[in-house]
């Protein structure tokens, strides 16, 4: 090596690192990641006791990799280093087909599944009316097809069979009603939730569960809210090359009221929250983000009314459950652990649904509450 | 801290250079010790204090011995030197096979020793030796001892090896702490061998471990042969990439600091024998065996039952060496039947057998040592290794199988080559400029991918904040 030569190599890789550094020390800090939808690191507080605890050091080592210059930039490249090295996966999302990214689902525990269905069974011989059970497969289940092949994931349908056989409960046929429409859009192709034709199905398939007469798609129009949604998968993905998605509705919100507990207390909220149209968190456009009871009243008053125990696929199933219910309650257990016994009794709700999808059910918390 | 991480190397690496070369040369020492300290601190916190106190207590035997030496004393430098020993192997033996030994004996209904469960302090294995090394060096006349504890303490916490290695003996870099040469030339060849330890580490070692992660969490019931086997691929590329790549990084570091290691690995995977394999791997822990145990044990200059005692005597505390496990020992044990066997009869017969067939024989045998290594549970060894002999019920093949295959085929391909030494040949043969333009890309590209990989090891998105 030239004395020339190692000087410009020796400069090359001080200026990198060197680089690196001062730009991402003196560079102002952003507070919030809206691609990771999380506050970031804020600077670690030196003290000695930080210091003994070791706390300073791991927030320490957030705080660097946090705010390094050009974070989402060096999260893109590798996704697609990974993708020019042959891999069909990032950050355990499928590089599937139609330009879709699927989540990767793992086996579930079945021991602390099976503890979950003791929790439902416990509340369907609490509560004096029909208790309903609904496990809304992922897009990995019913999009199969898209998968890379060979792309290990979890066989949901199956276990979904094994523990709608085992239950007290009556089932929801999702996964069926779903299926038989997997051509379709029913899912966003960078988000893990259904989209509002998906709950489409999912209502119709509880309906009929219910025995209650099904809704007719053509009666609604579809409207497009917007374009440019990159949902959850996008984000975890670090994938850059896939089209946005578009959030659709049908039903209008004229005539519902919903009254939100967004902190405890009871607020004014809307079927669709227009302001998250502007956000990175599209999705949450449905009912507003999470509460921990949301009742929406329609003006169906002599139609049943229903409690629904969530996850975030029932915000966007919610509009059409206003179609056939006079009250829906949207009961989330991981910020509401009142009985639902009482609750049940208290306002007169007719039946129960326990709707959860297939990966958040497996790792749900809380679910104990749902026998209290 | 590891190398591998954005503090350590836009931080860390980035201030301690700086330091390094404003301050004047009589203060590089002591700020390559300030700095090894706080390395170490960063990640062990209060345990910084065993490293303090093994420096401080070796240093100080160092001069005993000597001083008993000089006196004439050899019964006193004796003395000097076993203590030396008994208080590093009682700190290794403590921290690091304490909690093995009581779980061992109350597994066998002895409980005269509790569980404490002790904190591995990490790197201890290293430096333990490495003090230890010392004073028996000093005994023997191959180094004389450090007079300034500084200097001492900057060759204990050398932050280059201070976590993996390589095991660094006093005698190979005495000199080097007390003086050494810094120059742009040693400098950018510490780049060169930084980045490709990173590569190794970062970009080969990590992928393919996920690939191996995936095989072993997969009950061995729900496994196929193939998928044992490609797991065993991806496990052994994955510790050689990781260990070598580590002990590159550490030289490369090194270099950078004015400081020359000796190589640690050399292309252990192109070996025909396994007695081959172990003169290419971990070469500073084998040469440390050697002459610190070995040799004195009786080396093979006595009869061939002592002989093959002293190696069986190696290859069990090498193995131990690894971790407080009996799969380690069972490891350690497996290369002492293999190297027997060599050295009995195989090594002849391989001696006529094509080079394939040598390659293959060793190939086949390390695989299976990494098997051993990595699977501490033995119920899971059991049954992964039947699995992998076809005697475990399962299919051939499956879907997952081919997909994982196809998935990491070219890193593994890659993998195969960066064993060999034809990447360095074909480079070596380039012209100058070639290599000038080869090497300056390959070191952006190196800087620029491991940083998207760290980056992205750190990148969290808190998705389920909405489910």
């Amino acid at each position: 090596m030239t004395k020339k030569y190692s000087i410009f190599l020796s400069a090359l890789f001080c200026l990198f690192i060197g680089g690196i550094f001062l730009a991402s020390l003196l560079l102002p800090k952003k507070e919030f990641s809206p691609l990771e939808n999380r506050y970031l690191q804020k600077a670690p507080a030196l003290s000695l006791e930080s210091l003994d605890s070791g706390k300073f050091m791991e927030e320490g080592e957030k705080y660097v990799s946090d705010h390094i210059v050009g974070r989402d930039f060096w999260v893109a490249a590798k996704a697609w280093s990974e993708r020019l090295s042959g891999k069909r996966e990032n950050n355990g999302v499928y590089f599937a087909a139609r330009d879709t990214l699927i989540n990767r689902v793992e086996d579930p525990d079945r021991a602390s599944l099976e503890k979950s269905m003791g929790y439902l069974d416990a509340l369907v011989s609490n509560v004096s009316v029909p208790v309903y059970f609904g496990l809304i497969p992922s897009a990995a289940q019913i999009w199969s097809d898209r998968l890379p092949a060979g792309a290990p994931t979890a066989d949901e349908a199956s276990i979904i069979r094994d523990l709608y056989f085992a239950t007290g409960a009556n089932t929801v046929d999702l996964a069926g009603a779903l299926s038989s429409h997997s051509g379709e859009d029913i899912y966003y192709r960078t988000d893990h939730h259904w989209t509002s034709l998906g709950a489409f199905y999912g209502a119709n398939a509880l309906l009929e569960a219910m025995g209650m007469p099904p809704l007719n798609l053509d009666d609604y129009t579809r409207t497009t809210v917007t374009d440019q949604f990159y949902g959850t998968i996008f984000s975890s993905s670090g994938v850059r090359w896939v089209q946005p998605d578009s959030i659709h509705t049908y039903v209008s919100s004229e005539g519902v009221k919903v009254t939100s507990y967004f902190t405890g207390e009871p607020e004014e909220g809307a079927l669709y929250a227009d302001s998250f149209l502007e956000k990175k968190d599209k999705y949450s456009y449905f009912l507003g983000g999470n509460q921990s009871l949301c009742v929406i009243e329609t003006e169906h008053t002599d139609a049943p009314s229903v409690l629904v125990v969530r996850d975030s696929y029932s915000d966007s199933l919610a509009p059409w459950l206003t179609q056939r219910f006079s009250q829906i309650h949207l009961f989330d257990l991981r910020y509401n652990l009142t009985s639902i016994r009482d609750y049940v009794a208290r306002h007169n709700i007719d039946s129960v649904v326990v709707l959860y999808s297939f990966p958040n059910f497996s790792r749900a918390e809380n679910l104990f509450a749902l026998g209290r | 801290m590891v190398f591998s991480t954005p503090v350590f190397l836009f931080y860390f690496l980035a201030l301690t250079l700086l330091l390094y070369y404003l301050v004047p040369r009589k203060l590089r020492n002591p700020v390559l010790l300030l700095s090894s300290l706080f390395f170490y601190y960063w990640g062990e916190r209060i345990y910084v204090i065993i490293m303090l106190l093994s420096t401080a207590i070796d240093y100080t035997h160092g001069l005993l011995v000597e001083r008993y030496k000089k006196r004439g004393s050899d019964r006193g430098a004796k003395l000097a030197v076993a203590s030396s020993i008994i208080f590093n192997l009682a700190l290794l033996l403590f921290f690091k096979y304490w909690d093995f030994l009581a779980a061992s004996l109350q597994a066998m209904g002895l409980t005269f020793m509790p569980v404490l469960n002790i904190h591995l302090p990490i790197g201890i294995s290293f430096y333990t030796f490495q003090t230890m090394s010392y004073t028996i060096d000093v005994y023997r006349g191959d180094a004389r001892a450090q007079r300034s504890i500084l200097n001492f303490g900057t060759f204990v916490t050398l932050f280059p090896q201070l976590i993996a290695g390589p095991i660094i003996k006093y005698k190979d870099l005495g000199d080097q702490i007390d003086s050494r040469t810094c120059s742009s030339e040693k400098f950018a060849s510490g780049v060169q061998l930084f980045m490709v330890g990173m590569a190794k580490k970062v970009l080969i070692a990590n992928n393919v471990g996920m690939l191996w992660e995936s095989c072993k969490a997969v009950d061995p019931s729900q496994l196929t042969v193939a998928g044992a086997w490609l797991g065993t691929l991806a496990f052994s590329f994955q510790i050689y990439f990781d260990f070598s790549g580590y002990s590159d990084m550490a030289s490369g570091l090194g270099r950078m600091l004015g400081f020359e290691f000796l190589p640690n690995f050399n292309y252990p995977y192109i070996s025909r024998s396994i007695t081959e394999f172990w003169r290419r791997w971990h070469i500073s822990l084998s040469t440390w065996f050697r002459e610190y145990l070995y040799i004195p044990l009786g080396g093979n200059r006595c009869s061939r039952s002592r002989w093959m005692f002293n190696l069986f005597v190696v290859w069990a505390a090498t193995g131990i060496w690894h971790g407080a496990s009996w799969n380690y020992l069972l490891w350690g044990l497996y290369f002492f039947a293999l190297l027997m066997a060599e050295k009995f009869a195989l090594l002849k017969l391989l001696g006529r057998a094509p080079a394939l067939v040598r390659h293959l024989y060793t190939l086949f045998f390390v695989a299976v040592s990494w098997v051993i290594f990595a699977i501490e549970d033995f119920s899971h060894l059991g049954a992964y290794l039947k699995v992998m002999f076809g005697l475990g019920g399962v299919p051939l093949t499956d879907g997952a199988m081919g997909y994982y295959l196809t998935s990491y085929l070219p890193i593994l391909a890659a993998a195969a080559l960066a064993s060999t030494p034809l990447g360095v040949s074909i480079y070596g043969r380039l012209g100058r400029r070639a290599q000038q333009t080869v090497c300056a890309l390959l070191v952006l590209a190196g800087l620029f991918l491991c940083t998207a990989y760290l980056v992205d090891g750190t990148y969290n998105p808190f998705l389920y904040f909405r489910f």
